[in-house]
């Protein structure tokens, strides 16, 4: 089972409140995210691409926030550039990916337990309803 | 045992496939490597469907990271989640798949048998303008202030429950209603009444065909299982067949292996609109374009949305910037462009089964995808929008080709009636065995070839 050390969801935390910042009705990633469920999203991961996602989460818990920001700048240059290099893509990779883990934390319907506020559900107004039979 | 037959892969292919050989009364497996999820039982949000249903966690890269591919693991396979619009090939995709194979099968008026009972055995239904939503509505108006042409979807679905108030967008991580007509409801769930054995969570890496029977080995829910047929079929999918025949050791032998890949490359983009769209309301998708100058020109437009993740993932912008966007949600018009793409895509795979996909835009995909967007930008000026949010993230729904069906052995995988060149036991009746793009729906003929292979095989 693919696991998220801590030290790696500390990572997310700080790359995920650049790509989702307290702003206005917006909560920050850190207060409303579901880490708790964050596992659940990597079951499928393939064990390979899981440690080296959980490796570089490790290495951005280490970075000051400016580095990180500098780096998310990077990773959205890449993704608008024809480049077809190595780097290029894993720039692009790790874009999608990594916005992909927030996003799935983020616009979740499993936030912190601990937080009372309006989630970002709630404010995009973002409702289904399933009527079954 | 020696079954009479062994499919392997449940998804459009294989669960079509696997009905019709077990109406016959023969002894049919058919394997899935995925879990056996059912109505009740579907993730129920967004995240949860990614994560546990598709391949990879979620999304595969093309090398260059510039593309993305969906296909997913379980029971039913990509048939799940797909929006299950159904269309016959037209003259232009016969024509080029002769040319491109050299099998001469390939007409509408050959395949026309097959069509009728698949389509007789799953419900179908052609939308109409009192069930069209804004989104689609936004899109046909403009559509007709511009002169393009737009037509109605067939869609296989029985009850969706639009009247009730259900919202369709759910059924993208599968109908917990049992009206889209995916494999598991319009044939496996059928079969399974009817005594098909069908083992989940077995995933196969190897085949080993002789003259009478066929080996396969693989694991079930972790362990080792070798299973036996006389007749084994291939339904993995463009990239799970592919890996299966090159970890068996194909590549040597059958030099097109991997090769003539193509994906039908999707972009969508976004247009914020004054007034609430909420194209995740209701009935999902009821019109696309129907225009014979997109198809000459190698393109068709479709009327599509996604849930919140999906489209935070579309716009490559980060922090203020993606939350002003996101809190327009509601107000959003979607717009997507398929290209008809050239198949010169690669699959590869390393002997772990480490698959690597190959697949740059060449210089005509890109003048068929700018025509695309060019005319969505028309549309959505047309209809008003005080903005357009141009993605250039594009992703692949279609995987097409890998093991392509050809007269020459050099150039193609099976043989015109499906068998792996030089093998007697060892089928494919899969999109892997697509020789090029279409540029239509895939489905509906992925599950007619599997209707005439059944077909074939029971003779
Ligand atoms: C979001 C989405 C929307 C779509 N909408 C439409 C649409 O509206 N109309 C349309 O025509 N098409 C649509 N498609 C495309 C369509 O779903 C696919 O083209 C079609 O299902 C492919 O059929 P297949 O049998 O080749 O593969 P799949 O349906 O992908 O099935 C392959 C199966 O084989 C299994 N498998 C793979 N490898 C192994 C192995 N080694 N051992 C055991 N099992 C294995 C997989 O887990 C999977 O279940 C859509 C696809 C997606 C993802």
């Amino acid at each position: 089972m693919n696991t998220f050390s801590n030290r790696a969801v500390k990572g997310l935390t700080k790359i995920g409140n650049i790509y989702c910042p307290k702003n206005g009705e917006f909560p920050a990633y850190e207060e409303v995210a579901g880490l708790h469920f964050l596992n659940t999203l990597a079951v499928n991961v393939p064990k390979d691409d899981f440690t080296s996602l959980n490796l570089v989460l490790i290495i951005f818990s280490f970075l000051p926030n400016g580095i990180l920001r500098w780096l998310v700048g990077k990773f959205e240059a890449a993704q608008e550039d024809d480049s077809e290099g190595i780097i290029a893509s894993t720039l692009r990779q790790l874009n999608l990916g990594l916005r992909g883990l927030c996003y799935s934390t983020y616009y979740s319907e499993f936030t912190n337990p601990a937080y009372k506020g309006r989630t970002p559900m709630e404010i995009i107004d973002y409702k289904v309803n399933r009527v079954t039979n | 045992m020696i079954y009479d037959f062994i499919v392997v892969g449940s998804g459009s292919g294989g669960g079509a496939l696997s009905y019709y050989l077990n109406k016959s009364g023969a002894n049919v497996l058919l394997l899935e490597a995925g879990k056996f999820y059912r109505k009740d039982t579907f993730p129920k949000t967004e995240a949860e469907t990614s994560a546990q249903l598709y391949w990879g966690g979620g999304i595969e890269f093309a090398q260059n990271g510039k593309m993305g591919f969906l296909r997913t693991k379980m029971v039913g396979g990509s048939s799940i989640v797909y929006q299950c619009l159904m269309d016959r090939f037209d003259d232009i995709a016969f024509n080029d798949w002769r040319a491109e194979s050299g099998v001469d099968w390939f007409t509408p008026e050959q395949m026309d048998p097959h069509y009728s009972q698949v389509e007789s055995d799953m419900v179908l239904h052609t939308f109409k303008r009192e069930e069209m939503r804004p989104n689609g509505i936004l899109f046909a108006d403009a559509c007709d202030k511009l002169g393009y042409k737009w037509g109605f979807l067939r869609r296989g679905q029985s009850d969706c429950g639009a009247d009730k108030g259900n919202d369709c967008v759910g059924c993208l991580g599968g109908c917990f209603r049992d009206s889209k007509q995916s494999s598991l409801v319009a044939f496996i769930q059928k079969a399974e009444k009817e005594g098909l054995k069908i083992q989940a969570e077995t995933e196969i890496y190897k085949v080993e065909p002789n003259k009478d029977t066929c080996k396969i080995h693989g694991f079930h829910q972790g362990k080792p299982v070798t299973l036996e047929a006389k007749k084994v079929i291939l339904c993995g999918g463009a990239f799970g067949s592919t890996r299966i025949m090159t970890m068996s050791g194909y590549a040597s032998k059958l030099p097109a292996l991997g090769k003539k890949f193509a994906s039908h490359p999707q972009f969508m983009w976004l247009g914020f609109q004054n007034e609430p769209v909420d194209a995740h309301k209701g009935m999902f998708q009821s019109v696309a374009s129907k225009d014979p100058n997109f198809r000459a020109q190698g393109f068709k437009l479709e009327n599509v949305f996604a849930s919140p993740i999906s489209i935070g993932m579309l716009m490559n912008v980060t922090g203020a910037k993606h939350q002003h966007y996101m809190k327009q949600y509601r107000y959003m018009q979607c717009i997507e462009v398929a290209v008809r793409d050239e198949n010169i895509g690669e699959i590869k795979c390393d002997n772990k089964g480490k698959l690597t996909i190959v697949k740059p835009l060449t210089d005509q995909d890109k003048t068929r995808r700018d025509k695309g967007l060019h005319a969505i930008e028309n549309i959505m000026n047309a209809a008003g929008a005080k903005e357009i949010f141009k993605s250039n993230f594009y992703f692949g729904l279609h995987l097409m080709g890998g093991c392509v069906m050809g007269t020459d052995a050099s150039k193609s995988v099976v043989n015109p009636d499906f068998q792996v060149h030089g093998e007697q036991t060892l089928y494919i009746a899969d999109s892997s065995i697509y020789p090029n793009a279409p540029g239509i729906n895939p489905g509906l003929t992925i599950k007619s070839l599997g209707h005439r292979l059944a077909t074939q095989l029971l003779k």
